[in-house]
């Protein structure tokens, strides 16, 4: 594992890296079985969902209950221009800079709340979302939905219309995700760190709480604008049941589970939104809830800074092995005060460790 | 603060789209042929068919939802113990059913249909509730996959040119409210009419086949209507206008289950007790016409084509006795059954076997035409007067619907109006 580490440290590797992957899921949608790719397309849509999510709060430590609002949001404006023959481009732009807009004046009377406070007034978005979707029902084919197809394959291509999806999914969802990681590792992403660990901090260095708060809010609703596109590019079809304020639950749980404060967490968070349900349905269909509620337990338990942790702490575990065969050699890795954030477990094993040296 | 460091970000990226790469371009795509060689659609073999459900298995709908299914396994559970059904191409098979929970979530309905696909599953039947079954229709036209017999009131899956592949079960709101008007009108005596519906497809509905119904008739006119949103609290305001119209019967099609108990006390309070209509999702005896003091009023109607097994009238007829032990013994249900939608299901599954019976290629082509050539089949636990029949365009397969009265315990069926 250090050895690989040290490879991709080498930038050209990595630049090779990238290429490779690149290259592979350009390739992989012509030889995947339509399932697959149709998986991986609405892993794909959840993915910009969570990463909106993950910047509010995963970065700047804002609660956010309604990021499933702007997603329904970006679904019905894209419905609509489809359906009036809006061109395709705008119709795209115009569904990232609704919600955005629509972000931008929420968050602007949000951010001067603290705390929970902002967690009350997201969690009115989708409540309010579900009947405003149902009653303005020009706009949104009231509670029986809207339908637009936009995503069929077009002749030229000579593609199934699965590969296409997964096309433009992966071009919309790659661009946000290179846009939401320069955003989070430049001079913003720390004005974010500052103000989620102490505001009065970010304030004595020049940085406007509330003006990072509201940049962060907004930043996450233009993506859940691009969120909603997808979704309608993927599923062809939403209704007021796609705002309900359980799947904002869900998407704040994919984000937990996949890593909050990471980007590499939100692709995974999506994975998990759009996984874990087939895998409770391949287990039992009418015991879901309960499986997903165990699945969600276990994971937690076992990785509490979600998925993405997962090679760190496989690290740790294979850096401590080969200590605890030989004890004298390398005691300052095992010293507590490099890991601060020590779980039971860890103290167990030193423990051990103890008896074996006395 | 933290600041991440580079490398463990592109790691972690690296490794998951190399993990979802390598794992998965093992598979090499295969065509869209699953069938074995026989010129058969996907999902049925010469021993068996495959069916599947997505419908509501947790969640607030979970209840009706898990009756989509009981029923279903109920009836083919009795059927392939007795050795499966003998197709119109000569050959017996068994029924399988596959499960998926969608939790009412349009976005899950159409996975699970793509899940489907990939299971080879023959026909989409039963599944529960109009959004779910509105995502994946395009997919299923597109694929041409059966999608029939499933429960929701919306006309769109009884309309065969936009829904070539699909067929709604239960009878649209129209036929509901018409049932109620055609018995007004021909009850002769002078009615004035209050209506108050849900402004939505589902009120909407209701009033237009009732209106329809009453068109011709001179001795039925409507002196009152006013909507409810289905967000209100609260139709008192509603009530005390419909009330001062002097309308001797209250057409009510609301949805909402507390809305209609308290409009029930709310009428008597202020004096105004009229004939009632309800529709047949809100008129339980139990949970709603008891607390809202129903027997207040000279009638409570709704409509029903199905058998109560609950109710005292029907505990010894053979079909309720054979319905409640086969959805214990197959069902997975022991309880008696708190919706009507695990009666409904348990005829989805008699109207599939009618439909298999007459299929003679074993193709989902020939399994449409026979779905669609179904005519007065009086499928277990139907009310006497009511029939399947699929082959009236823009109409479910149960479009008969019988009215009926509360007697101060259940229903009993109203031969006319008073």
């Amino acid at each position: 594992m250090p050895a690989f580490s040290t490879v991709l440290e080498n930038k050209s590797t990595r630049v090779i890296l990238v290429a490779v992957v690149a290259v592979a899921l350009i390739v992989a949608p012509l030889i995947l079985p339509a399932f697959v790719n149709q998986t991986l397309v609405r892993v794909g849509v959840y993915a910009v969902a969570v990463l909106g999510l993950n910047i509010v709060m995963g970065y700047t430590g804002q609660v956010n209950l309604g990021q499933i609002f702007f997603v329904g949001l970006g679904a019905y404006v894209t419905a609509y221009g489809v359906n009036h023959d809006w061109n395709i481009i705008v119709v795209f732009l115009a569904a990232c800079a609704i919600p955005g807009i629509v972000g931008l004046l929420v968050a602007l009377a949000a951010a001067r709340l603290g705390g929970l406070a902002i967690a009350m007034v997201t969690i009115a978005l989708p409540i309010v979302g579900v009947p405003l979707a149902k009653r303005l029902d020009e706009f949104t084919g009231g509670s029986q939905g809207t339908s637009a197809r936009f995503t069929d394959a077009p002749e030229w291509s000579g593609l199934y219309t699965d590969q296409w999806q997964f096309y433009i999914v992966l071009l919309v969802t790659a661009t946000a995700f290179l846009l939401g990681r320069n955003l989070v590792r430049g001079k913003y992403g720390r004005a974010f760190g500052v103000v989620r660990e102490n505001e009065a901090v970010a304030a004595s260095m020049g940085i406007s709480p509330y003006r990072t708060k509201v940049l962060a809010f907004t930043v996450a609703s233009i993506l859940g604008g691009a969120s909603g596109f997808l979704y309608l590019a993927a599923v062809q079809y939403t209704s007021p049941e796609t705002l309900s304020f359980g799947h904002s639950i869900a998407l704040v749980i994919a984000m937990v589970v996949g890593g909050a404060g990471s980007i590499a967490g939100a692709l995974i968070g999506g994975a998990y939104y759009v996984f874990v349900p087939q895998l409770t349905n391949a287990i039992d269909p009418s015991l879901t809830t309960i499986s997903q509620g165990l699945i969600l337990l276990a994971v937690l338990f076992l990785l509490p800074q979600g998925f993405v942790s997962l090679p760190r702490v496989i690290r740790r575990l294979a850096r401590r092995r080969p200590a605890r065969s030989t004890p004298p050699g390398n005691p300052p890795q095992n010293s507590p005060v490099h890991h601060p954030a020590t779980e039971p477990a860890r103290e167990g094993l030193e423990k051990t460790e103890r008896q074996d040296r006395s | 603060m933290k600041i991440r460091n580079k490398p463990d970000g592109v790691l972690g990226i690296v490794a998951m789209a190399s993990i979802i790469a390598l794992s998965l371009s093992g598979c090499v795509r295969d065509g869209a042929g699953q069938g074995d060689g026989s010129g058969a659609s996907p999902g049925l073999t010469d021993t068996a068919i495959t069916l599947g459900v997505t419908t509501p298995l947790s969640g607030p709908t979970a209840g009706p939802g898990t009756c989509t299914v009981a029923g279903l396994a109920a009836y083919f559970g009795a059927v392939n113990a007795d050795g499966g059904v003998e197709f119109g191409d000569g050959k017996t098979r068994t029924v399988e059913i596959k499960t998926y929970d969608d939790v009412y979530d349009p976005q899950k309905a159409l996975s699970n249909f793509q899940q489907m696909v990939s299971d080879n599953v023959f026909a989409v039947t039963s599944g529960l509730g109009t959004p779910t079954n509105r995502a994946f229709r395009d997919a299923a036209i597109s694929q041409k996959v059966p999608q029939v017999l499933v429960m929701t009131g919306d006309p769109l899956f009884s309309n065969r040119e936009e829904s070539p592949w699909q067929l709604g079960f239960v009878p649209i709101y129209e036929n509901e409210g018409a049932a109620f008007g055609e018995l007004l009108a021909e009850s002769g005596a002078q009615h004035k009419v209050a209506i108050l519906y849900q402004n939505d497809d589902y009120g909407k509905g209701y009033v237009a086949g009732f209106k329809e119904a009453i068109g011709g008739a001179a001795n039925v006119s409507v002196v009152g209507e006013l909507t409810y949103e289905a967000t209100d609290t609260s139709v008192d305001a509603q009530l005390t206008q419909l009330a001062a119209s002097g309308a001797d019967v209250f057409f009510n099609a609301m949805s909402i289950t507390p809305l209609v108990i308290s409009s029930l006390q709310k009428a008597q309070q202020i004096g105004w007790k009229p004939s009632w209509f309800l529709p047949s999702n809100t008129s339980s005896p139990t949970a709603i016409l008891q607390p809202g003091g129903a027997a207040a009023y000279p009638g409570i109607y709704t409509v029903s084509f199905s058998k109560a097994p609950q109710s005292p009238a029907f505990a010894k007829d053979a079909d309720v006795v054979k319905f409640l032990a086969d959805l214990k013994q197959y069902g997975n249900y022991p309880d008696m059954p708190a919706f009507p939608h695990c009666m409904w299901s348990y005829m989805v599954g008699a109207t599939l076997e009618e439909a298999f019976k007459k299929m003679t290629e074993p193709t989902r082509d020939s399994f449409m035409t026979a779905l669609r050539d179904i005519k007065g089949l009086q499928a277990p636990l139907m009310l006497e007067g009511t029939a399947v029949d699929t082959t009236t365009d823009g109409q479910p397969a149960v479009s008969s619907v019988l009215v009926q009265k509360y007697d101060g315990r259940g229903y009993t069926t109203a031969e006319k109006f008073g």
